[in-house]
């Protein structure tokens, strides 16, 4: 093979080893960095570009607010566990299963509405424009609500997997 | 001072020397030229002369490859790569953390089982 050939081929190698290579390492750091001493508020006061007071307020309400979650999430749980006990071994749906699936959504309901209220508390504590943007994402989030209204950097995290209370 | 000509025969000794020079002239051995001996001194000659000829493509190549080869520009372009991807890396790195920071949240507030 030709001389120069081989030298250019070996010169975009390294080139590309030496941009791929400061890319991953310097991901990898910034992303360790900046997930050291992250809470899970810290979204919010990036994001919305909250006060210390503001942020104070949010905590407190934040809270407040993860008992009574946690507690709806175990009333699911414990519905949908039902649930799957009257479906047993059965091939059709019967007026059981009926029963189970109408307090499984009236919980869902509760538990939506109850988080409703919250994201509406959180936003009442940010500076009105924040507020809207805040809620209004809340809603695109977690019920799917403006999906045409929302700007696309904000779109990042609606595919993610999260964990459940 | 003046050098006076010792010889007192001068004629004789022009004659002397002709006859010496074919002497010597005949003793040499002249070994026999090769063939078309003559012919190969003009085309080398020629080929001397003549600039090299190289195709456009390796000229380009050669000329890319010795550029490379330039310590001070490899030192450059390397470094320019280095910031490049550290900076890439930096604000993929800065929003993937942001995302990462906004599914925690999102978790806290709203579990799965509600979307």
């Amino acid at each position: 093979m030709n001389r120069s050939l081989v030298i250019l081929l070996g010169a975009l190698v390294v080139c590309v080893a030496l941009f791929g290579g400061s890319y991953a390492v310097s991901r990898r750091v910034c992303q360790n960095c900046m997930a050291k001493s992250v809470s899970d508020l810290d979204w919010l006061q990036q994001e919305f570009h909250l006060s210390g007071v503001e942020m104070a307020r949010i905590q407190k309400l934040h809270e407040g607010y993860l008992p009574k979650c946690a507690e709806m999430c175990a009333k699911i749980a414990a519905k949908k566990s039902e649930l799957e006990t009257a479906l047993g071994g059965t091939t059709n749906v019967n007026p059981v299963a009926q029963q189970k699936l109408a307090e499984l959504a009236s919980l869902r309901a509760q538990c939506q509405a109850q988080m409703l209220q919250h994201f509406t508390e959180v936003s009442q504590t940010m500076p009105p424009e924040q507020g809207r943007r805040y809620l209004a994402e809340m809603q695109r989030l977690t019920l799917g609500l403006h999906e045409q209204t929302i700007e696309p950097s904000m779109s990042g995290a609606a595919g993610h997997e999260h964990h459940q209370h | 001072m003046n050098k006076e000509n010792i010889n007192p025969y001068p004629g004789f000794a022009e004659a002397s020397d002709a006859k010496l020079g074919a002497l010597l002239r005949e003793s040499r051995v002249s070994p026999a030229l090769p063939p078309r001996f003559q012919e190969g001194v003009w085309r080398r000659i020629e080929e001397a002369a003549a600039p090299v000829k190289v195709t456009g493509g390796i000229t380009w190549l050669d000329a890319l490859a010795a550029l490379v080869l330039r310590p001070r520009l490899a030192l450059a372009t390397a470094a320019v790569l280095m910031v490049a991807g550290a900076l890439f890396g930096v604000r993929d790195g800065s929003q993937s953390a942001h995302q990462d920071a906004q599914a925690r949240y999102l978790a806290a507030v709203a579990p799965n089982s509600l979307r």
